[in-house]
């Protein structure tokens, strides 16, 4: 997983996530060039070695019962990453295999890690490594799955319905030109952040925080600061014609677990192809100190054939939450629209 | 309005019901808070703090001028009657006046007879001009309480965070622990300490892209804001806010106005992200913006 800042669309001042997820420092406000690093953000076999003892130490750990708020909920709150090296769908040599065993995931989560880290200068100007970005830095772990989806068994995104497809023709047939519109999706306009609603753990900034208030659970994103708030009083939705680009939640308890129905998209959001009538169903479980288990089931008849969902875990990482001022100096969205313009221009002459 | 006693109904002022209701002594007598309601001790969050959890909406006019002002016309009248006018206000500003330095109050004038001025470029020029709400940017601090959308507060004991409607911003204030800013930001950074019941909120580290209101009114990066959050009813805050800087004004100065609970059933924050609304607006100007055909 290969990443070039140059293409990445959006401007996002990257000075402010810098210790997101740290401290990658191990000595506090050491003079510059003195600095020194804890052993797994520089080093991948310290990093995939200590990532596999975590992923032991986790599956270990089984009926744990998170702490409660002081007025009886359990309590979810501190700060949470959302990055994994394992696909949405299980590869096609994979089919029929849904786990590894333990060997194998370190193995595959090795793979991974040494790819990620390895940066070729005559193709990328600068990686996220340099920023202790990369996934291997931070508290991600080896995944016993072999692909994020677990419904359909077969770990593959269901087909499209024949009126999704035309949907989406249409919607490129109307775009012919490049623009803001065209180039630019909801993420690199700052409408919304990477964070969905759902969240998928392929990007980078996916730092969020959870925060707990009688009646009330608050998500904030790192990532465009994208904030859902999240009523637990059984409230009903805002009316059907009310679209939100992060949709409109209601949460309840079940056990240990939050349960967030989302529902009310905006008609342009366009979530991976669905439309408004999109309904999400998230679950947040606790399952020791340093990870909730998260998984989503998203149903949109309009949109695929059948429901589909994904588990996959968010660790702990350390605070704070930082200004994420995108739309205030979006440079990139406008340097990127006009570079295509110029060649499009170059290309006709 | 009437009240019914033993069967018979008496017509009474409801000034003066009111005045029966708020206590045995008419609430003219100097209280602590506002003057308006007798002093009172807001209920607790579990941690002993007044509890200011809630959606919470100032009325005031301070986001068209924070100063007193008339009602005026709008940009495009011909278009936006009466829709695009401004309305009237009294000013939020304890004194009436900013004490401004003097080249810094023809920049004040300035920023008013450029306020809709939409340049956007690939550099930090892009905020020498134009008032930053008519782009959807945010609106800093304390601009953010004041304008004509509700916010929510999330009060936890090592942090208070606060959600507002007006383009889903936010703010975290460190309670417990403090922490120090990592650099600059459009909504500043925020410690809070409580001083009795009053939440006293210290702002530092903005950057001198916001504006106070949209009449120009503005300030620096030096920017320091200290507010005050006192509950005085189970339906009011009195919100104070401190304001320095000394490369823009001559002292410090003050801003005050209640805010007010919304109270209505499965009242909530309902979405208001104006990136989209202002994509033309931007955009067009430099060839980039060319929406979808029907």
């Amino acid at each position: 997983m290969r990443k070039r800042i140059l293409a990445a669309l959006g401007a996002v001042t990257l000075v402010m996530v810098v210790e997101s997820w740290a401290p990658v420092l191990v000595a506090a406000q050491a003079p510059s060039g003195t600095a020194t690093f804890k052993a797994t953000a520089i080093d991948t076999e310290a990093a995939i070695k200590a990532a596999a003892d975590a992923a032991k130490a986790a599956a270990a750990t089984v009926n744990w019962a998170p702490p409660r708020t002081a007025w009886g909920d359990p309590d979810l709150q501190g700060y949470y990453l959302s990055l994994s090296y394992t696909p949405l769908e299980r590869p096609v040599e994979l089919a029929g295999k849904p786990f590894y065993t333990e060997e194998e995931a370190v193995a595959a989560f090795r793979k991974a890690v040494e790819a990620d880290a390895e940066v070729d200068p005559r193709t990328v100007h600068y990686d996220w490594k340099e920023y202790g970005m990369d996934a291997w830095q931070s508290p991600v772990r080896p995944n016993l799955r072999t692909a994020l989806i677990v419904d359909p068994p077969d770990g593959r995104i269901p087909a499209m319905t024949p009126e999704a497809q035309k949907r989406q023709a249409a919607a490129r047939a109307r775009n012919p030109q490049v623009s803001v519109q065209t180039l630019g999706n909801l993420y690199t306009r700052c409408i919304t952040g990477n964070q969905g609603p759902p969240r998928l753990p392929f990007n980078h900034d996916s730092e969020s925080q959870i925060l707990q208030t009688p009646g009330y659970v608050v998500m904030l994103m790192q990532s465009n600061n994208d904030v859902r708030i999240i009523p637990l009083d059984g409230r009903p939705h805002l009316p059907q014609n009310v679209g939100q680009w992060l949709g409109d939640a209601r949460g309840h308890w079940e056990g240990n677990t939050l349960v967030v129905e989302t529902t009310n998209f905006h008609q342009q959001r366009n979530w991976r192809g669905s439309a408004d009538g999109l309904k999400l169903v998230e679950r947040f479980t606790p399952v020791d100190p340093k990870t909730i288990r998260y998984e989503f089931t998203v149903d949109d008849p309009t949109t695929w054939v059948r429901p589909w969902s994904v588990e996959s875990p968010l660790p702990r990482i350390e605070p704070p939450i930082y200004e994420w001022a995108c739309h205030e100096q979006n440079y990139g969205l406008m340097n990127v629209v006009k570079g295509a313009q110029a060649r499009e221009a170059e290309a006709k002459r | 309005m009437n009240i019914r006693l033993r069967g018979v109904i008496i017509a009474v002022p409801s000034v003066a019901v009111a005045a029966l209701w708020l206590g045995a002594t008419p609430a003219l007598s100097q209280a602590p808070s506002a003057g308006l309601f007798p002093s009172y001790a807001a209920p607790r969050t579990a941690d002993g703090k007044p509890n200011l959890n809630g959606i919470w909406q100032a009325l005031t006019t301070a986001n068209w001028d924070i100063q007193a002002h008339g009602a005026q016309p709008g940009p495009h009248p011909e278009l936006m009657g009466a829709w695009g006018a401004g309305p009237g206000g009294q000013s939020i500003v304890e004194g009436g006046e900013i004490p401004y330095r003097p080249e810094a109050l023809a920049k004040k004038k300035q920023n008013l007879e450029t306020r809709m001025a939409v340049k956007v470029t690939n550099d930090p020029h892009r905020y020498d001009s134009g008032e930053p709400e008519l782009q959807c940017y945010r609106p800093g601090v304390p601009r953010a309480n004041y304008m004509p959308f509700p916010f929510q507060i999330f009060q936890t004991p090592a942090e208070i965070l606060i959600v507002y409607e007006y383009k889903g911003a936010s703010r975290t204030i460190y309670m417990d622990p403090h922490r120090e800013p990592p650099t600059d930001s459009w909504m500043g950074w925020s410690n809070g300490h409580w001083e009795g019941d009053t939440l006293v909120v210290d702002v530092t580290e903005f950057n001198d892209h916001t504006w106070f209101d949209r009449a120009g009114n503005f300030h620096s990066d030096a920017l320091h804001v200290v507010e005050r959050y006192t509950p005085i009813s189970p339906y009011h805050i009195k919100y104070e806010a401190t304001i320095e800087d000394p490369n823009v004004f001559t002292r410090p100065w003050k801003i005050t106005f209640p805010l007010y609970r919304r109270v209505e059933e499965n009242v909530q924050l309902v979405e208001f992200n104006c990136v989209p609304f202002v994509e033309e607006l931007m955009y067009d100007p430099v060839g980039l913006y060319k929406p979808p055909s029907r």
